[in-house]
């Protein structure tokens, strides 16, 4: 399996480049990825899943002492009525957002590079929206009620507050953890199939036969599952706009200085979709270079990734700008103070970490040294995973902690359960990432199928499919209307 | 009637029970003992320590826990069993009492709300000339101290440094024998320490005491007196008289650090008169000078306030006095030469600076309708002149009137506790009967009398808990609480109120009067008995008292007003004679050698409140500062001595020292620092031990008040002050938003600005329009208004907010991350230059939004408008997402971050029971706030709806309403255009907070007005900070 190692950022007018680099046959495609867990874990993993697991218990131990002895365990007070719980929340939600973003909205936008990436960002999503899910069900003094949330018939004859944006938050979430899930899983269906095919052990073919619900990749097969694919993708692309201009309604619909701001869903989406790929990018460079990935995981993914975390900075960096520009230009004196406040006030620190990681830094990306260079995106994608932490914990707490009446002005300071509640959020993220890393298909092996080089000049039929719609037409016939 | 409930016997059933409280005490069951064992756990550690902050809220759910002794001390000490209810009794209708509190020798006539056999609320008394319905801050909290767990509760005998639980029995056994052998001797030997008291039956008692021991020595002592007041009073007119101010009369009151407004046994009356001059209805206004060196209440409100230390004011106040008497116009008739050259060496014919001089000259042009007042810091001779310039200046008869002081001429310096402490080092004192007070903790410190105590033959202290000098005492006596016993005392204006119990006591007490006469061997034992025959020969018979216990007020029991302008006529020559030396005028303090002022706490007082949860939970109305006290500072001085906020500083003053932190206060006088009395108990009890520093180490006899020559050290620790509201020490840009908005929300103009534009306040309200339809109301819209003009600060809506409404304390550590839990907060600002600011108060409770931003946020509905237009909370469908709290613009909803009320849960049944049963009491992670006390409102509705007629205006009272004594919240109908809150805010003085934001508020503010010398121009000086509004007229 030696590989040179080819550049294929350049964009060569003549010719594209490829997608997959080295030996592009078939069955080193299948061979790559089944490789990844059908080869026993490695000690690495164990360590990296241990640590994880036990983040994950501790977020569980948390949330039980958070129950026992109620809200009070946070850091919470009288101005400041969220901080770290909905900073989390917003913060996994828009991770999850890049997945959605790469698997439907570059799937209709035939961008054919997705393949390689889109499963693992689509596991990301469930995972990020898994982490999102729990915060808003725990963040409320009586979680034992939170089912009074849903509109429920009830024998009290009550309906919850349809113009609430909590409420509206709730038919995204799980709208978007309904959808995104069932997309993830349809996609799979093929991949598993193969994996019930090459399994070797009774339980996994069990498992695997289960969950490839019979697939036996014929032609009616195919052509159901494109279908069933193109109008998942359809549905999921709404979506990736939808649920997190409603988390930003969260804010932009209250009264609060700093939040009252018209700007937020285009700005939330935006910077959504700026974390998420920086957390694909955080997830996906170790793993290419642990488990041999990088001739599917090719410099020109990374490579197309940082251009839209590029892209998307200066949105967010745009938001930021017009914000403030609005805060004067309105005459507002309280808007005005709420963001003189954020950027000096006392937690100017947020402020500047907030605008150093997901302005400033990303603007490396306008270098193709530092695009190519798999430490420095890595390091870039990490740093803005922190910037968009505190992105949202700067809209949170700053715009709370010194709204109207200077009487009622506070501070916040996390405690020790909200610390260990969000490094828990992070290891059950994580630990959900590696059982899927050693479960299930990490790499969409039948789509990146359909995009090699050399699928395409055969062109048959038999080709895995031209769900594309479109296929590259210097590799087709001029007939190709006829599909 | 539900109850159990104990006194705690140690075990041992010893004496045959007259009277039990239930049956299972009478069986002394096995779950009846568990029940008591978990009440009054002997091993407290566990709670006092730092872990256990949180547990020792759970404790103050105890104080409400011991509610449930419910016995039913009728006028008639007679138990009845509920088996028949009495004729008249309706079980859950609340009823009221008239009663009285006594605290420093000065009642107040207060109603007391009793709920089933419960005191639960303590308001004032409608009928009594001074109280007139209002409670302060004192008497509404005291009735937690009733339901306190650390309350003593049997007689503790301490013999061979042992402590054995006894009953009363056996200490009547021990005081036959005792005080058998002293009669016999006349009492040689024996000697009372006692607090002063205006009682009359106090005073009788002592009397038939003294005739069964004539040898015996009477002593008393109080903390916090009036000393120089009785003494200045009595250099003036040769005897001691008290001034009765009118302030409704007084066009000019000028304060020489008398706190007039809250501290002053008569603040409630003063407060009302003093509020209904400050709303310019008819075009005129008081104006209020204060002369003080720590900020106070009184300071806040004034016109032209004077920061000085306090020896500086006294100087001041010799001059300006001593000046005024001898100006012509003003010199009186009666002025003698020796007068006249004692007037003189005071420093009468010298210069004035001047803003001393505007204020002369103010006083002048105001004679007949100004009034002067002088604190208890102040010196004999300040008060002597304040009195004379009274008088000669036609305020006598006029502004205030002078009674014959009931509390005769006051001791020598230090109080006749300096003699007890004497007569103790000289052996004299075999027996010492402490009645009440707390000499061991608060006695001057030179005396050092907790050592000196046990030199006492036998000890014997009667106390509500066993506090630092029962540690001491032969014989710990429980005393009862004043819900719990008869008595009776004179208010400030001198009408006597008798005071009339509401309940058995609880852990078995006595009132002192009880033990006078147990001493004494009497033949009435009973309160009751010695009370009525005292009061009777005021009352003129059965009837009489009957008509006293009911009104709560003694009729015509008020001494006539003495002539003032005679006895000064007559006083003058022999005070002349006698040669008044001013004060020795003290050195000017500096940062090296600093003035220290001892301030009587507006929460603990002198100490005594120092285990009432809900006292040290206040928000002090300055500071903001609660669970301690802390060095006041100017910002001036703080840099001099180069110590921060928060920092512990070694205070020494005469060679002794404490620690105390720094707090840097605003208005301040330079190189004076303050600091309160009444913290650093040891032994308080759960609540009140360690809070604080404690200020008596410093304080002498010869000092009481103001020390000069301290000194402060910076230390290496720094403390974290539990503030409900933090403003200084924040950053520049927080500060210069906060002087840039105060003036949006408070507005404020000068009485000529007000005339000139009597609609100011509501110029710059944005033209607001609705996006949808308004809400629909047929009936009744309840609206408030609140008079910021009146409204003094003094914080008595916060404690009655929170015995009416069940809400929770939650500790210092919970305070100092902002979880304290009022529903009705006094926010305070300072305006202008730190160094001498201006103040605001405004109260604030929920508003009740029109288009209120909670009830759109909340995904459950838990927070509603009801159809007369009230903002409801509904506890039970809240599953506290917190969303309406965030999105609230007046941060008013409160969050129950922890389950504050699981310890009455964890105490049973009964422990609810001293709840008011008519609010519901929340759960943790539900939200809640401010109701307008709708179960007020359903009070009056429901029978006026039984009735078929509307509810009157006035008809229903909110808490807060209740409690203000200035009458500055006015609660109603708004519907109705003829109700006082409808032509309220109809008023030009009516705005809407945050009005631009269209929220639309349902409670409206009426601007502040204020009369400065220069209101209609430019001011003088800079002591005004916010000067635009002095331009624009």
């Amino acid at each position: 399996m030696t590989t040179a190692v080819i550049d294929n950022t350049n964009d060569n007018p003549r010719a594209r480049s490829p997608l997959v680099l080295g030996d592009t046959s078939l069955t080193r495609v299948t061979d790559l990825v089944c490789s990844v867990y059908e080869r026993p874990a490695t000690r690495g993993w164990y360590i990296a899943f241990g640590i994880s697991a036990s983040l994950t218990l501790l977020l569980f131990a948390m949330i039980g002492y958070l129950f026992a002895r109620g809200i009070g365990v946070w850091g919470l007070n009288h101005p400041v009525g969220w901080a770290f719980d909905i900073t989390n929340f917003v913060f996994w939600v828009g991770i999850g957002h890049a997945g959605t973003l790469i698997s439907a909205i570059l799937f209709l936008f035939r961008q054919k590079w997705r393949t390689s990436i889109n499963r693992s960002a689509e596991a990301m999503t469930i995972f990020a929206v898994a982490c999102a899910g729990i915060f808003p069900l725990i963040h409320i003094g009586r979680p034992w009620l939170a089912y009074w949330l849903f509109p429920y018939p009830n024998q009290m004859a009550m309906w919850p507050g349809f113009r609430s944006p909590l409420l509206w938050d709730v038919f995204a979430v799980s709208t978007y953890a309904t959808v995104s899930l069932l997309f993830w899983y349809m996609g799979m269906v093929p991949d598993l199939a193969t994996m019930r095919d090459r399994a070797t052990t009774r339980p996994r073919q069990i498992a695997y036969g289960l969950l490839s619900l019979g697939w036996r990749g014929s032609n009616r097969h195919w052509l159901r599952f494109e279908k069933a694919y193109l109008l998942l993708a359809a549905l999921a692309t709404p979506l990736v706009l939808s649920v997190h201009s409603v988390v930003s309604f969260d804010f932009a619909v209250s009264v609060l200085p700093g939040w009252h701001t018209t700007i937020f869903p285009p700005y939330f989406v935006a910077g959504a979709i700026f974390s998420g790929f920086a957390m694909v990018l955080t997830l996906l460079i170790p793993v290419r270079q642990i488990f041999g990935l990088k001739d599917l995981i090719t410099p020109k993914h990374l490579d197309n990734m940082t251009r839209i975390i590029l892209a998307t900075s200066l949105m967010v960096g745009y938001s930021y700008a017009i914000e403030f520009f609005i805060a004067w230009y309105s005459g507002n004196s309280f808007e005005l103070f709420a963001f003189l406040n954020r950027s000096l006030g006392p937690y100017w620190w947020a402020y500047w970490i907030m605008v150093t990681c997901n302005v400033i830094v990303p603007q490396v990306f306008w270098f193709k040294f530092f695009r190519s260079n798999t430490t420095a995106i890595f390091i870039t994608s990490l740093l803005v995973n922190v910037g968009m932490w505190f992105e949202r914990f700067v809209i949170i707490v700053t715009s709370l902690h010194r709204d109207y009446l200077p009487s009622s002005w506070g501070m916040f300071k996390p405690t020790a359960v909200d610390l260990l509640t969000m490094l828990g959020s992070f290891g059950l993220f994580f630990t959900l990432f590696l059982l899927f890393i050693r479960f299930l298909p990490f790499v969409a092996m039948a789509e990146v199928k359909s995009v090699m080089p050399h699928v395409l000049h055969e062109a048959g039929p038999t080709a895995l499919g031209d769900y594309w719609g479109d296929a590259p037409r210097d590799h087709r016939a001029p007939d190709k209307g006829a599909h | 009637m539900s109850s159990i409930e104990p006194t705690v016997k140690d075990g041992q059933p010893a004496r045959p029970k007259t009277y039990w409280r239930s049956l299972d005490e009478l069986a002394e069951t096995a779950e009846f003992r568990a029940v008591v064992e978990r009440e009054f756990p002997t091993l407290v550690p566990e709670i006092l320590g730092p872990t256990g902050r949180r547990s020792f809220m759970k404790l103050m759910g105890a104080s409400v826990a011991l509610a449930g002794l419910t016995a039913c001390r009728w006028p008639k000490e007679r138990i009845l069993p509920f088996a028949h209810r009495p004729e008249g009794r309706i079980p859950g209708v609340p009823e009221f009492y008239a009663s009285a509190m006594e605290l420093g020798g000065v009642a107040s006539a207060l109603l007391v709300k009793s709920v089933d056999g419960r005191p639960i609320k303590v308001e004032g008394n409608p009928e009594h000339p001074e109280s007139r319905g209002v409670a302060g801050v004192f008497a509404q909290a005291s009735v937690l101290e009733l339901y306190d767990p650390d309350r003593s509760h049997s007689p503790v005998e301490r013999t061979g440094g042992q402590e054995f639980q006894r009953t009363w029995d056996e200490f009547a056994a021990f005081a036959e024998r005792h005080f058998g052998a002293l009669r016999a001797s006349g009492g040689r030997g024996l000697a009372v320490l006692a607090e002063p008291s205006s009682s009359v039956s106090f005073g009788w008692t002592k009397a038939r005491f003294a005739e069964v021991f004539p040898q015996a020595a009477w002593f008393e002592y109080a903390p916090v007196g009036r000393d120089a007041e009785r003494a200045g009073t009595a250099l003036a007119f040769g005897t001691p008289m008290r001034p009765v101010a009118a302030l409704a009369a007084a066009d000019v009151v000028v304060s020489f650090e008398s706190d007039l407004l809250q501290m002053h046994p008569a603040a409630l009356a003063h407060a009302r008169e003093f509020a209904s001059r400050r709303r310019a209805d008819d075009g005129t206004m008081t104006r209020l000078w204060v002369l003080e060196s720590s900020p106070s209440v009184t300071g806040a409100s004034a016109d032209e306030r004077i920061a000085l230390p306090s020896g500086e004011i006294a100087a001041t106040a010799q001059r300006l006095l001593a000046g005024l008497l001898l100006r012509p116009g003003v010199e009186p008739a009666w002025m003698t030469p020796a007068l006249r050259s004692a007037l003189a060496g005071l420093g009468g014919e010298g210069a004035l600076d001047a803003r001393i001089e505007t204020l002369r000259e103010d006083l002048q042009a105001h004679r007949g309708r100004c009034y002067l007042a002088a604190g208890p810091s102040q010196p004999p001779v300040v008060h002597a002149l304040v009195a004379l310039a009274n008088v000669a200046l036609g305020n006598a008869g006029a502004t205030v009137r002078y009674l014959p002081d009931p509390d005769g001429p006051p001791p020598a310096a230090g109080g006749s506790v300096a003699a007890l402490a004497r007569a103790l080092e000289a052996g004299q004192v075999q027996t010492l009967i402490v009645l009440g007070g707390n000499p061991a903790y608060d006695a001057p410190a030179e005396l050092d009398l907790a050592a000196r105590l046990g030199r006492a033959g036998t000890l014997i202290h009667l106390s509500h808990d066993r506090n630092e000098t029962s540690a001491l005492a032969a014989w710990h006596l429980p005393r009862a609480h004043w819900l719990e016993t008869w008595g009776d005392a004179r208010c400030w204006s001198g009408t006597v109120s008798v005071a009339q119990p509401l309940i058995q006591p609880l852990f078995d007490g006595r009132s002192p009067i009880e033990l006078l006469a147990l001493a004494a061997g009497l033949p009435q034992l009973k309160g009751y008995d010695l009370v009525r025959q005292a009061i009777l020969p005021l009352v003129g018979g059965e009837k009489g008292w009957r008509q006293a216990l009911h009104d709560g007020v003694v009729a015509g029991s008020a001494p006539a007003a003495a002539d003032p302008a005679a006895a000064a006529s007559a006083a003058a020559a022999a005070a002349a004679a006698a040669g008044w030396a001013g004060s020795p005028r003290a050195p000017k303090p500096s940062a090296q050698a600093l003035e220290l002022v001892f301030l009587p706490d507006r929460k603990v007082f002198d100490g005594r409140f120092a285990n009432n949860a809900w006292l040290q939970e206040f928000p002090d109305p300055i500071t903001k500062l609660t669970w301690d006290n802390a060095l006041l500072v100017a910002p001036r001085t703080a840099d001099a001595l180069g110590v921060a906020y928060g920092d512990v500083v070694t205070l020494s003053c005469d060679g002794r020292t404490i620690q105390a932190p720094i707090y840097i206060l605003p208005g301040q006088a330079e190189n004076s620092v303050a600091l309160a009395l009444g913290y650093g108990r040891r032994r308080a009890g759960r609540v009140g031990d360690k809070v604080g520093a404690n200020a008596y180490a410093l304080r002498t006899a010869a000092a009481p008040w103001v020390a000069g020559s301290a000194t402060v050290q910076r230390t290496s620790l720094r403390r974290k002050l539990a503030t409900t509201q933090d403003h200084w020490g924040m950053d520049k840009l927080g500060e210069r938003t906060l002087q840039h908005r105060v003036p949006e929300f408070i507005k404020e103009a000068t009485l000529a600005r007000y005339q000139a534009d009597p609609e100011f306040a509501r110029k710059g309200e944005p033209k607001l329009i609705q996006l949808w339809d308004p809400h629909k109301y047929e009936g009744n819209q309840w609206g408030m208004a609140i008079d910021l003009s009146a409204c003094t600060g003094c914080g008595a809506c916060m404690v009655a907010c929170q015995a009416e409404n069940n809400i929770p304390v939650v500790g210092r550590e919970q305070v100092l991350v902002s979880r304290d839990m009022h529903w009705i907060r006094v926010d305070r600002y300072f305006k202008g230059d730190p160094n001498d600011p201006e103040f605001a108060f405004q109260p604030v409770a929920c508003v009740h939004c029109e288009n209120a931003p909670c009830e759109q946020v909340c995904p459950v509905q838990a927070t509603v408008h009801d159809h007369e237009g009230i903002n409801e909370m509904v506890y039970n469908r809240c599953v506290g997402t917190r969303y309406c709290a965030n999105n609230c613009p007046y941060k008013v909803r409160r969050f129950n971050f922890f389950n504050w009320h699981k310890g009455i849960g964890e105490l049973g049944p009964l422990a609810r029971m001293a709840m008011n049963p008519e609010v519901t009491v929340r759960s943790r992670g539900v939200m809640e706030k401010c109701t307008y006390c709708v179960q007020r409102i359903n009070a009056v509705k429901i029978p006026a709806k039984n009735d078929a007629r509307p509810i009157r205006d006035g008809e229903i009272v909110t808490a807060c309403e209740q409690a203000c004594p200035s009458q500055a919240i006015v609660f109603g109908n708004v519907a109705d255009v003829e109700s006082r809150v409808a032509k309220l805010q109809k008023s030009g003085r009516a705005y809407s907070l945050l009005a631009e934001i269209n929220v639309r508020p349902r409670t409206q503010y009426l601007a502040r007005l204020k009369n400065p010398v220069h209101g209609a121009e430019a001011p003088a000086g800079g002591a005004h900070g916010a000067s635009e509004e002095h331009h624009e007229s």
